[in-house]
Formats: C-alpha cells, structure tokens, sequence
C-alpha cells in the first residue's frame, strides 16, 4: 500500500510529516483481552506504538505468597489461563526441586503431568489459531479449533474435575489416578487430531487472503528476538531452535522423541506455521506418552508431602496425623532459592521461588513469556498499518491473564 | 492505613538464597550495586545474549533490604547464569539494564511499580501495573493483603470456618465474635 492517502477530513487523516495519537483498546477485539496501545499514527502508518498494560492485574504473586505451598497453586495456574496445567507444572517442579524430591516422584506421575502439558498446549494453539483465525475474517477456522480444544477440555475435566482450571497436579505428584475411560477417551482425541490438523491446514496454511496477510509482517530478527527475550515460538520462528524441553530437560522429556520445529523467516507467518507444527510435535509427545503409560502410584511416597489417602485415615493414626497436618497448615519446604522453567504454549515459562522454611512461598516470581513477547510490539509495529498490527498481536499469542498477572 | 491483616512471615526470611548450595543448574553471582550494569555488559558480550527474567525479593529484616535478581541465558552452550543485587532500602535505586536489552524496559518497571526500586538511566519509568495515582508497593511485604475498606467489610459466612488461630488468611475477627455469630445463626440469645 502507498504512504500516502488522500486526506478525508483533517482530524481523521493528517497530512504527512503530522502525526495524532490513537489510543487501541483496552477494549477492542482483536486485542485478545485488555490491551491498550497508545498509537501514534500518520495515516495509515504506525510511527509509534506503546502498550499499557495493567488492566488485569489482579496481584497473584502477592496473593501466592500468603497461601500455603498447595493453595497457592489454584491461584498460580489462573495467570496463563489457556494453559493452566502449565502453570502449574513449573511452580511444581520448582517446590520440588526446594524439598530435594525430584528424583523420587514416580514414573506414572511424571507420565501424567507430561500428558498434560502437552495436551494444554494443544488446546492453547487451538485458542490462538481459532482466535487469529477470526481476526484475519476466517470464521471457520474458530469452530474446528473450539471443537477440538472441547475434546482436550473433557479430558482435563475427566483427571481432575474441571475443564478450565482443573488443578490437577500437585506438588509430588498428581492429585488423582487417571479414571476409567480416560484413555479411551484419548485415544478418541488422538485418532481425530491428524484429520483436524489437516482440515485446520487446508482452510488456512494455503489460504491466499491469509498469506497475503501474514507473510513479511512484523518481521523479527535473530538479533531483535534476543534484545526482545522472546522465546518459544516467536524465537524458532527466526530460526533458533531453543526450546526448554530440549535445551534443560525437565519431568522426563528425554525420554520422548520431537522435533523442534523452526523457520528462519521471522515474520508472522512463520510464527504460524511453527505453532501448527508444534501441535503435531505436541501430540506425538502424547501418543508416546499413552503407550508408555504403566499401572503405578502417582504421587510421592511421602505423607509429610502429599497426604495419605483418605481412605486409610480411619485406619491408621499416622495417617490421620498426618492428613490433619497437611490440611491445616500445610507442609514446610527448606529455606533456599530456585529458578525453574517449562515450554510453556507461549515461551520460556519460569518460576524464581524463595523459601524461607515456612509453610507459605516467601516469594513466587514468575517469568511471564506473554509479558516478554508482547513487549516487542514497540518494536514490530512501528513501520506497518494499523490492520497488520492486530496480525502482529495474534501472531504474539499474548494471554492477559499473565502479562499482568 | 496500617492493616491488621498483615500475615505473620513464617520463617526467618534473612536470605534464603545464602542458606543453600546451588539447587538449579544456574551459574550464582551476588554482585555490588556498582559493579552490576558492568558485569551485564560482560556477561552479555561472553554470550549471555538472552535477559530472561529481572524479579525482586523484599526482605524487610536484613540489610540491603532488596535482592533484584537477573536471570541471563546463553543461547548456544544453553547455560544460565543469575545475578543477585542488593538494594538498601532507603531510597533503593540501581542502574538501568535498557541500554543492554529492550526487553529489561517492563520488567524494570514492573520492580519500580510492585517494590519501589527506581532504575537510573530508564527512559521511562513509570507504574505498569497499578494504576498512576497508586499510592504505595504492593510487593513489599509491609505492604498489607487487603485494604481497609475490605477490613471493615464481613468476610463470607463460609470463611469463618477457616482456622481462626492459623490465620489462613487472617480474617481480623476476634473468636468472640465468630461465637455470637454461630450463636445468632442457631438463633440463641447471645447474651445468656
């Protein structure tokens, strides 16, 4: 498109060399949750762009911080919340690492909380690919995302009893064993993944409007993405396969086999094609996960960590000691620092947790991806219309939830 | 306003980074305010070209107060490295990590806006999180949970079933009046 536009009326349109402000949300649409970028504008064009964020800031760290070690979590997988289990992954592993147990959870719960990592990245991209979809008028698109991220929901609801935040793994293990049907259920899933992705693919990786629209915009260099911190899929996109799963192996992923998908384009249309590859990536983790499932406890051998079954309570006293400890003021995790991190759907997931030797974190500083990436918009936008800035965004897959936590 | 409702810190909390040998696979530096931006400089000329993460930790009983911890990844030997800063608590300020990496811009302002630190040298340092005209740091641990206005209010029916004494959290009522309320709720005469 030209530079120049003939100019309508003088408040909507300035002459160039002027340029007006703009203020973009915190309530528009395409901003996928309450974003408001102060928009300095010639036109068309973007001279500059500066996000303010804060409108969901709801004080989670604080809040985690007078919660005992398990309360404290519910509150911890609401800050990213389309990929909660993730959340809940890395502040799990972190505690563990503080108490000295990570070589002592079992194998069937590290199986499990694998499985569900990835099935919520999995639902995570059908948000952002549904979403993105809608911003870029492909309305279809929406459905057959919504539909399978449905099918990934059912099966959270069926381990841990909720669909959007089901708080299902625990520090030590898992709160529950998978139920009768779970695999059924997933095997369901995984038989119809290849056929979706492949629907998904056809209405939209070839889809010229959507080419036309994404490729060469908001194109970032290896350099940028580096003085951005950007990570996960914004990183590969540029061609640098850095991905935590590989780079500080965590929770067993040694044992499975995936490639890091990468691109060296930068733009947003190769931030597109790496997530739609890591869906794939995501669901071969999960078939490789669901064959190598075995019968086996799932959660630490360990009462003073993870309370005994209810059941043995009217059996045993030690047991109701120690069930009425755990319920009533929690464990005490030994006084040190740590800094603990996952792939999360959006990035480098991290978590630095201090303790101080009590029964509640003394702080929970998390390492927000969607922060970090959704702060290179200063950088990408400036130079492109105001249309493609809503591409660059989706392209970012920034979740509000934990951009201000 | 001070609050009632302060949490009791659980622990000695003086500095539990000092307590233990490294847990993670993260290279440990602590490091004087005045030496910090130099040793970014190098640590990101000997590859750490990646800032991951800048946090703060408020530790109200020691001196320096603050610990702002810096997170560097290097992307091709994937190494970490973390650098622990002290910051004392009357008028804490550090150099600024902008001029190093774009992306310390938020996460500086983010520790200005929840703690208090100003960074110097940062373009533009102002609240991101709480609104302008906020008054106080919310992560500072003087900072009390809930405001006097949600003090003043009842608490739920429900939460009153919560351990009075464990404080869980502290609810400010007396076990007095949780009894007259039970009391009035079985519709017995309180005073009797």
């Amino acid at each position: 498109m030209s530079m120049t536009t003939t100019p309508l009326t003088p408040e909507i349109v300035s002459q160039e060399g002027n340029s007006m402000v703009l203020s973009m949300g915190p309530q528009h649409p395409s901003t996928h949750g309450v974003l408001q970028i102060m928009l300095e504008i010639s036109g068309e064009n973007i001279v500059k762009a500066e996000p303010e964020i804060g409108y969901l800031h709801t004080g989670i760290e604080k809040t985690a911080e007078n919660l005992f070690w398990t309360q404290a979590q519910t509150v911890i997988e609401r800050m990213d919340y389309l990929a909660p289990s993730s959340n809940a992954y890395c502040y799990c592993l972190a505690v563990e690492q503080l108490l000295g147990v990570t070589d002592r959870i079992p194998e069937r719960a590290q199986q499990i909380r694998v499985l569900q990592a990835e099935l919520t990245r999995v639902a995570s991209h059908c948000v952002w690919l549904g979403t993105h979809g809608i911003d870029l008028g492909a309305l279809s698109a929406f459905f057959y995302c919504f539909d399978m991220r449905e099918k990934v929901l059912d099966l959270q609801e069926a381990a841990g009893g909720a669909r959007m935040h089901p708080n299902y793994l625990r520090v030590g293990g898992v709160q529950a064993d998978l139920p009768s049907g779970f695999m059924e259920q997933l095997d369901e899933l995984i038989a119809m993944f290849p056929g979706r992705m492949r629907d998904l693919r056809g209405l939209l990786q070839a889809n010229p409007i959507l080419q036309d629209r994404l490729i060469d915009v908001g194109i970032m260099s290896q350099e940028e993405a580096q003085e951005w911190s950007i990570t996960g899929p914004g990183l590969r996109a540029t061609g640098i396969a850095y991905d935590v799963r590989r780079a500080f192996p965590y929770g067993g992923y040694q044992n499975y086999e995936f490639d890091i998908p990468t691109r060296v384009e930068g733009d947003s249309y190769a931030r597109f094609l790496v997530r739609l590859d890591e869906m794939e990536q995501s669901m071969r983790i999960v078939q490789q996960v669901r064959n190598a499932l075995r019968p086996g406890p799932i959660a630490i051998d360990d009462t003073k960590i993870m309370p005994p079954p209810k059941e043995t309570i009217a059996l045993s006293m030690e047991a109701l000691i120690h069930h009425f400890k755990i319920m009533t003021e929690g464990f005490r995790v030994p006084p040190g620092d740590v800094y603990q991190a996952v792939e999360g759907p959006r990035g480098e997931l991290g978590y630095y947790v201090v303790s101080d030797g009590g029964n509640r974190p003394y702080r929970v500083r998390t390492r927000p991806p969607s922060m970090y990436n959704l702060q290179a918009l200063k950088g990408l936008a400036p130079g492109n219309l105001i249309a493609d800035l809503v591409v660059i965004i989706g392209s970012l897959d920034p979740v509000f939830g934990e951009v201000d936590r | 306003m001070p609050s009632t409702q302060t949490p009791p810190l659980t622990g000695t909390a003086i500095d539990p980074p000092a307590l233990r040998p490294p847990i993670d696979d993260a290279a440990i530096e602590r490091i004087e305010p005045a030496q910090l931006h130099a040793r970014l400089a190098d640590l990101k000329r000997a590859g750490f070209t990646v800032l991951l993460d800048v946090g703060a930790v408020d530790y109200p009983q020691r001196s320096p107060r603050f610990d702002v911890v810096y997170h560097l990844l290097n992307l091709s030997k994937t190494q970490r490295f973390r650098i622990l800063c002290g910051v004392a608590g009357d008028d804490p300020k550090l150099p600024t990590a902008t001029d190093l990496w774009k992306s310390a811009d938020w996460a500086e302002r983010e520790i200005y806006d929840l703690f208090g630190i100003s960074f110097e040298g940062h373009p533009d340092l102002r609240r991101i999180q709480m609104p302008n005209d906020w008054e106080g740091h919310p992560l500072r641990k003087d900072y009390p949970l809930r405001g006097p206005a949600r003090e003043r209010s009842p608490r739920p029916a429900f939460a009153l079933k919560s351990n009075v004494q464990a404080g869980t959290p502290p609810s400010g009522r007396t076990l007095e009046a949780l009894q007259q309320q039970i009391a009035k709720i079985r519709g017995e005469d309180s005073s009797s």
